[in-house]
């Protein structure tokens, strides 16, 4: 008799589609083989992580077809199951899996469509946080100012695609097939934020210098250094452009480092 | 002690307002309909969500908040695997209680099955062994939850497609044995009784006269689908995409004579119809309950519609 951790692992394989015989051993006949019976769960499970894929990429599904989609999407669930059923999470690596997946080779632009699905069901369903008014920073005495380091928002997003997966993306979901034919798939690297709004996800197109700006202080770059910077643009008008959208949600003040503490 | 755990005892210290489901037809609630619940607010006596749904913030949550603040709520979770040999999922069971603590619902319930190992969820409600050993298990993951979200919750019954050659408990007397190591509650799924039963040749009335009526806190109704093989053999299959049969609304008269009117739930997720094809399914379990007197010795009062006992009033 197994225990039941022995017979969940025995499940769990057959259920992957890896080893049907040990869990067929522990499932009675009665009319239906064992074999017949697990296969019932497989294909919910199928079913239920093909649906969750299909809701997180509908343009990549819409660019590939339904039948494609499935068979790349059941290739992708025995790679890399999902760890919880909070499945709004599931897909992470469904890109990497579509750029290395032979059949998909004629679709270069893929991926990347891909990617900025990802992020922007990431977006969809990233936790509320209350944005960082301008008043809280401007609490902070002038002199120490610039070492402030911003958090941002948990819906942004910012991603640098070698293909312009907005434009296919965008033309793909509205449905419009005129729209699809005048967007050039051809490689030309794009610089996009993705983050939420009232009305849904926005993506929207950045220089490369506001996109470098942006990334720095999304990863954690004091203020100051951040702006000294620049570029072909105004760093401190895309900065409070960012605040007054809600980009970010708290800061910090972290200690000079090159002031020694005594403490 | 098999405490009637679900809807009456022990409101939680410094939750006192959380609205109790009432012992009438609710609708599971899915994103389909969303729009037209909150923008025509249906006479729905309460409405039941899948906890995995609002894990994440944005525009679900705010959806279910501004409904919440109408209607008394039910969370149901499908993801919890409280079967699990290796136990919960501390990461998963987190999330669980923050959508918890969220939404303050009326009552938390879960399933008497697992579907994670190894790190792994295999998207669906897998059957347990009836073992000593599955029963430890389970009772110790319910114990868990209990303790964390403080609160007693209901476990229901899943649908079958097998047995397991070395189980030896009835499921009716593990669901029963859970209940009252834990004090736990049952969701009885009058749709899972009918369809296991079926599958595996048990007896379903004689399922729901073996329940112990006093922790039997809630009743699921859904419809299912018979799939025939061309060599005739037959299997039914709990797919929610469908009416009610009317086999399991008979099996659901039997339910209410033995258990009372409690809250019964009408859930619908695939081919999900109109509201008003829900709003039908959902008269017609409350005119059954209406059909039959309360329970006997049940305190109970009703007011502005909402089924609200005294703590304590039915542990025996």
């Amino acid at each position: 008799m197994p225990t039941l951790l022995e017979l969940q692992r025995a499940v769990a394989a057959g259920l992957r589609g890896r080893d049907q015989e040990a869990a067929a051993a522990f499932v009675r006949g009665d009319g239906f083989t064992p074999g017949e019976r697990l296969s019932i769960y497989r294909n919910t499970l199928l079913g239920v992580l093909t649906n969750a894929l299909g809701l997180a990429y509908p343009a990549v599904r819409r660019l590939v077809g339904d039948a494609f989609f499935d068979v790349a999407a059941q290739a992708f669930i025995e790679q890399r199951p999902p760890a919880s059923a909070y499945l709004n999470e599931y897909g992470q690596g469904f890109a990497d899996f579509l750029a290395g997946f032979p059949p998909a080779a004629s679709l270069p632009y893929l991926p990347d469509v891909a990617r900025l699905e990802r992020s922007v069901n990431r977006a969809l369903h990233a936790s509320d946080a209350v944005p960082l008014a301008l008043a809280d920073l401007s609490e902070v005495a002038a002199a120490l100012q610039a070492r402030i380091v911003l958090t941002p928002h948990p819906s942004l997003d910012l991603l640098r695609l070698d293909y312009p997966a907005d434009a296919i993306w965008r033309a793909v979901l509205s449905g419009d097939e005129d729209a699809l034919a005048r967007v050039d798939p051809s490689r030309e690297p794009v610089w996009l934020m993705v983050e939420r709004s009232e009305q849904g996800v926005d993506v929207t197109r950045m220089t490369a210098a506001e996109w470098d700006f942006t990334e720095q202080l999304v990863g954690g770059t004091p203020l100051g250094e951040a702006l000294d910077r620049g570029g072909d643009f105004e760093p401190s008008v895309l900065l409070a452009g960012h605040l007054l959208r809600g980009r970010f949600v708290s800061f910090t003040v972290p200690a000079d480092p090159r002031i020694p503490s005594f403490s | 002690m098999t405490g009637r755990s679900a809807a009456g005892t022990d409101p939680v210290a410094g939750d006192p307002e959380r609205e109790l489901i009432p012992a009438r037809a609710g609708i599971g609630l899915r994103f389909a309909h969303h729009r037209i619940v909150a923008e025509t607010r249906p006479p729905v006596a309460w409405f039941e969500v899948h906890t995995e749904n609002y894990m994440g913030g944005g525009a679900p949550l705010r959806c279910l908040d501004a409904i919440r603040a109408d209607y008394p709520v039910s969370l149901h979770g499908v993801g919890l695997s409280l079967g699990s040999a290796e136990g919960l999922s501390a990461e998963h069971l987190a999330r669980v209680a923050r959508v918890v603590e969220r939404v303050e619902p009326g009552l938390v319930s879960e399933h008497l099955s697992w579907s994670v190992t190894g790190s792994v969820y295999l998207a669906d409600l897998l059957p347990l062994p009836m073992t000593e050993e599955a029963l430890a298990v389970l009772s110790r993951n319910v114990d868990q939850l209990q303790t964390v979200l403080r609160r007693p919750i209901l476990i229901e019954n899943p649908s079958s497609y097998l047995q397991y050659r070395h189980s030896t408990i009835p499921e009716w007397e593990f669901l029963a044995a859970v209940a009252a190591r834990t004090g736990c509650g049952i969701l009885c799924d009058v749709n899972n009784v009918y369809v296991s039963a079926s599958n595996h040749g048990w007896d379903a009335a004689a399922y729901l006269a073996a329940l112990p009526a006093a922790a039997v806190g809630e009743i699921h109704l859904a419809g299912h689908s018979l799939r025939t093989l061309a060599d005739g053999r037959s299997i039914r299959i709990d797919d929610h995409g469908s009416p009610v049969a009317d086999a399991v609304w008979a099996l659901y008269a039997a339910a209410l004579e033995r258990f009372g009117p409690i809250p019964t739930l009408i859930e619908w997720d695939n081919d999900i119809p109109a509201l008003e094809t829900l709003l039908r399914e959902a008269a017609r379990a409350d005119a059954a309950m209406s059909s039959i007197g309360p329970p006997p010795g049940r305190t109970k009062t009703l007011e502005h519609g909402q089924r609200r006992e005294p703590a304590h009033a039915d542990t025996a």
